[in-house]
This record gives structure tokens, sequence and C-alpha cells, in this order.
């Protein structure tokens, strides 16, 4: 498998998670297996972290290495603000809250932290491209992405997008989903909400199977359940009570978003339909968990292993979130951060 | 002297507490599920029908005296935090935890939960979505007002920016009990928050606001242009709240009824910037200041957050701290 190969599946993944967990946002896992069962096809579009994701990656073909803040920062006044006639819409808090303070003149690093969602899974959605773009360098992806998560994060919203950005760097060099998973850890401190929200799911993944996260070849026979189940047993509920935080509304909460997403990547063993379908089937913020799941996979088994029922329904960028990335496809966007690395 | 100024704090905060829109509905909360129900169907029927008459809690076959201006939960956190002073801070949040009929921010609910689940302090308080609320900082006006560092406490439930803002006022109100005037009080808090964090960024933003209007009511517009984004759902950010009430206790010279109306002329922030500025401007008056009206309605708690606290006296609390 060649590195342009692994580039397509990392990004389908995400558009297809994406668009797959979209009706899933914000539903219980109990909720969507009365609905689904398992939730196994695309109802509509994708969302915000499709769109995202091709506008980090223009940053990533724009500057390569050298990228800073300062750039990303210029790049939402010319290319994100101008655009805004009217709602942000699909927008975060934290994509809004940046917005309002690049448009009061602040600049990084307070940009990300004048307003209250930090912590926000924004940067970590949008974090693929800076795997792909430095295989088997999980560091320099996780460096890379910080450049952007100052721009409209702080703290564990930062952590989240490195986290995932070196989960992405290490499946890229076809690294087994355990591999993938210390790789995420590797660059975030052990002491954050994030690491202990990733040992913690790894701990109840642990409980169900001893070989949980080693990996096989993620040829699409293994996995937890098939297509028409839900998320075997107790364990959705299992993996909610060991990361979601219970007195609070909002979903959007990186170092949770991550965890079930590299949850759902180690219960599926690294295929990209098992990661994904059991991603969106934890509810939450399902459409960015399903794409998270859905970057790691498709990079760990590249375009072969997205479903062609799914890729099928993946087409150019609507814009509807971000007017700048409108017509972008994301397979173009693919090959150009193979090429441009 | 510093027993009149604990005082002044500790009313200064329950005024600010009771100014503020939302003390009614949290005091609400004394009343049957029912009515708070109704209230929301109420709320429904003016977006359909285009009305814009808005429901205010109210007593429908329940008491009438919940509704009354009086503190909610920015008074009995305060009065909770002076019972439970002396005790390791942990130990004292985790008699909360799983108690079902207890109301508090959501760093604070969140923070019982971490501790529950084996989860210790900082860790109770950092991994917590609302690390930055100003809960902790409402608590320092108890350290503060004893000559106590704030920090242990506030690091069960918060981290970062609502560690900070605990720090702040715990120096403003230990200033002002002290005897500094209000100028120096601010500038005590404003020394503990460093300029490249939020809340010390909007700290001196709010502060330079506050001198440009020369008082606290003409400084409102431009504290709502200069801090609030109005994008978030719960405007209790201590990024916010301790600025604005900074800002407005200087502003006013240190007389707590302009700093408190100008406060809750601040809808988003009139959970708890009214209380804070009323906190700061209470210490530096001291007790003798404080309008005689506002005394006897909002020294008597409610209950509405910690039900075991219904009908304490604020003031008879102030008497352990001098």
């Amino acid at each position: 498998m060649n590195h342009r190969d692994r580039a397509r599946g990392c990004l389908l993944g995400l558009a297809a998670g994406d668009a797959l967990g979209a009706p899933a946002e914000n539903m219980t896992p109990e909720q969507i297996t009365a609905r689904w069962g398992r939730l196994t096809e695309i109802e509509g579009g994708g969302t915000d972290d499709t769109e995202y994701t091709i506008f980090a990656a223009s940053l990533l073909l724009r500057h390569g290495h050298a990228l800073t803040p300062a750039d990303v920062a210029a790049a939402y006044r010319s290319e994100i603000i101008p655009l805004m006639t009217g709602p942000m819409r699909g927008a975060g808090f934290s994509e809004l809250g940046t917005v309002q303070a690049l448009r009061r003149g602040l600049e990084p690093p307070l940009t990300g932290r004048v307003h209250a969602h930090g912590w926000s899974d924004g940067l970590a959605m949008r974090a693929a491209p800076y795997g792909i773009f430095c295989p088997g360098d999980p560091a320099e992806a996780a460096r890379l992405v910080e450049q952007d998560g100052l721009v409209s994060g702080d703290g564990e919203g930062i952590l989240g997008g490195r986290a995932v950005a070196g989960a992405v760097a290490a499946a890229m060099a076809g690294a087994r989903p355990g591999e993938v998973a210390d790789a995420a850890l590797a660059v975030i401190p052990a002491d954050s909400w994030t690491a202990r929200a990733i040992a913690r799911v790894r701990e109840v993944l642990g409980d169900i199977s001893g070989t949980a996260g080693q990996g096989t070849t993620g040829n699409g026979t293994t996995g937890q359940g098939t297509a028409g189940d839900g998320i075997p047993g107790d364990l959705g509920r299992r993996l909610h009570d060991a990361v979601v935080v219970r007195h609070y509304p909002w979903t959007d909460v990186a170092p949770e978003a991550v965890a079930l997403a590299l949850a759902a990547f180690l219960a599926g063993e690294g295929d990209v339909e098992a990661s994904v379908t059991f991603g969106v089937g934890l509810g939450r913020d399902a459409d960015t968990i399903g794409a998270i799941a859905g970057a790691m996979a498709g990079a760990f088994q590249g375009e072969a292993g997205v479903p062609r029922r799914w890729a099928e329904r993946i087409g150019p960028a609507t814009g509807k979130c971000l007017p700048a990335v409108k017509g972008r496809h994301v397979l173009d966007v693919a090959d150009e951060l193979a090429k441009g690395r | 002297m510093s027993g009149d100024r604990i005082r002044g704090a500790f009313i200064g905060l329950a005024i600010g507490d009771a100014a503020g829109w939302p003390a009614a509905r949290h005091r609400s909360a004394l009343h049957a599920p029912w009515s708070r129900r109704l209230h929301r169907e109420l709320d429904l029927f003016a977006e359909e029908h285009r009305i814009t008459t808005l429901p205010v809690p109210f007593a429908l076959n329940q008491p009438t005296a919940p509704l009354a201006l009086g503190p909610s939960d920015d008074a009995e956190w305060l009065a909770w935090t002076v019972l439970t002073l002396r005790r390791p801070r942990a130990e004292a949040f985790r008699e909360l935890a799983g108690r079902e009929d207890v109301r508090a921010r959501i760093s604070v609910a969140s923070a019982l939960d971490n501790l529950a689940k084996g989860v210790e302090p900082p860790a109770s308080g950092h991994d917590n979505p609302h690390f930055f609320d100003d809960a902790a900082a409402i608590r320092a006006v108890a350290f503060g007002a004893a000559g106590l560092d704030p920090t242990d406490d506030a690091r069960v439930t918060n981290a970062g920016d609502g560690v900070l803002g605990a720090r702040a006022v715990a120096a403003a109100i230990a200033a002002a009990v002290g005897g500094a005037p209000v100028s120096d009080a601010v500038e005590a808090a404003l020394a503990v928050l460093p300029e490249d964090t939020a809340i010390g960024h909007n700290a001196r933003l709010a502060v330079q606001a506050g001198r440009k209007a020369g008082e606290a009511f003409g400084a409102v517009p431009a504290l709502d242009a200069a801090l609030l984004d109005h994008v978030y759902s719960y405007a209790v950010g201590a990024a916010q709240t301790v600025p604005i009430a900074l800002a407005l206790a200087e502003a006013s010279g240190g007389a707590v009824g302009p700093a408190v109306s100008a406060a809750a002329c601040l809808a988003a922030t009139a959970d708890s910037a009214p209380a804070l500025a009323g906190a700061i401007t209470g210490a530096c008056g001291g007790y003798g200041a404080i309008p005689e009206g506002w005394i006897a309605p909002v020294r008597t708690l409610a209950g509405c957050c910690l039900p075991e606290l219904a009908g304490r006296d604020l003031l008879e609390l102030t008497e352990g701290l001098t």
C-alpha cells in the first residue's frame, strides 16, 4: 500500500464517518440501537468535519512544515470571515468564538484563549491532514496541528488535535491499532484529561477482550459486531461511563470525543466499516467521532478499506459550512497532500 | 475594623447575588418542579405566539416568599465555604458527591462526579468542561476575608482561568479587608493575573474601560463590547465576570450601589458579576456603608442550592472569621 492510497483512505474514511454520524449526533447509544440497530448506511451529506479538514489541508499545501499560527489567522481573516454573510453554519462555539476574537483584533494564542471552548474537538476533527503530511512522524504531525490549534483552541482542545494528528501519522506508516493509540498518547502529556480519558477507554476495552487494540490484518472480517447488530452488550454504556461528562449538555468536548473515536478504532480493530459504525453508534458528537475513527482506519487500511457504497456517497464539498472549500473533493485533497509533503 | 469590612464583603456579595435577574430563577427551585415546567411551557407559548411579554418566575399555589428579593446560589456557596473553611477541601466536597438535592455550577457538578469516580484534585477541577467558570472565585471571597490562600479549594472544581479568578478575588478581598482603597484592591487582583491569559488580558481591558468611563454605569456598554462575545451558552466564565467586577468596583470608587447596579445591567453575566462586584465594594466600604434597606432582605439564605442552609444568617457566619 503506498502513501497516496493511505491518504485517500484517510480522508475518504473521515468524510464517510462524518456523513454517517450526522443523524446520530447528540443521541445516546441506546437510542441509536433502537432506531437503526447498527447505523451502517449514509443518509445525507457531511458536515463541518469534512469542510474544516479540507480547509486545514489547504493551509498545509500552502505553507508546509513552515506553517505558523499567524498564517492560520491570516487565512481565517481572508477566507472565512469575509464570506460569512450571515450565520456561521455548522460552526462550533470555538470557531465562532475565534472569529469574534479575530474581529476584535486579537492575535493567536489569545484568539484561542478568550473564548470559553478551548477544549472543543474542532481541532481534532480537522487534524487528519497533518497526520497524512507527516507519515511515520507523529511528533511533527502534532507540532504542525498545534500551529493551527493555537488560533482557535487551548489546553485539551490542542491536545485532542495533537493526539489525532499523531495517531493518523502512525497509521499512515502502517502502525497497528494498538500502536496507533500508543502514538496518540506519546504526543500528549500523561498528566492530561485527554491521556486519562484514552487510558480509561482502553481499560474498558481490555476488560472485553485481552487482545483488543492489538490489531489484526484489518480485512473487514473482524471487529466488534457485524452490520445489523448494535454495539455489543453494554459496551457503549460502559465507554460513556468511562469518559462522558454527565452534567454538561454540549458534546464537543475533545477529551471525550477523541477517546471515544480511538475506542471505536480499537474495537473495530482498524477496519473502516467496523470502526466507523462502532464510533457513530456511541452518539454524543457522533459525526466527529465517526470522522476521526474513519480517518485513522482509512489511513490504516487505505482506500480499498472504505466500503464502495460509502465512497460513492462522498461528493465534492458543498461549502455549506465553509464557502471557501466549495467544490473541493477529499480525494483530490488527499492526492495533493500525498504529493506535497 | 476588619470585621466591619468582612461583613461588608459578605452582605455586598449577597446584594449582588440578589440583584442579578437569575436570582429569582435559582430561588424558584424551592417551588414544586411542575411550576418550573409551566414556566418552560409559557416560554414555548410566547415563542409560538410571537408574544413579547416574557414569563417571570411565578407562584401558582406555591408560597410567594422564594420569589421576593433575596440571595441565591452565590451567597449559599459562600456560606458553605465558611462552614467548611478549615477542612481539607477535597474531603469537604466529597461529602456533597452523590447527593441529589444539591444545585451547583457545571464545574462543581462535574468535580463532584470526578471525586465520586476517584479522580482527585487537581484533576477533578482540570478534567472538567467548566474548569474556567467562577464557582471558585465566589468561594474565594471567604478565603480572602480569612486571609487564606484559595488555591487548594479552587483546584477541586476549577483549573486555569477558574483558579486564577479565585486568586484574584481573594487578593482583592484580602487587600480591601485590610483597609486598602479600592484602586489598591484592584491592583492586588491584577498582580496575580498573567497578561497572556484570557482573564489577565480581559481584566486589564476591563479596568481601562472603567477608567475611561470614569464611573460604573457609564462603563457598561464598553465592557459589553470589549469582553462579551455572546457566543457561548453559559456566561459564568471567570475570564469575564471577575474582570467586570474589578472594573466596576474601581469605577464606582468602591461604592456597592453603583457597582452592583451597573453589573446587573450586563444581562449575560448578571448571575455572578454583580455578586463579585458587591463583595469587593462591600469590603472596601465596610458594613457601615451598605444601603440599609438591602440588609434585611439579603442576609437570610433560602436553601435553593444547599437545602440545609435555609434560614441561616450570613452575617452570623462571618463571626468565625473576625
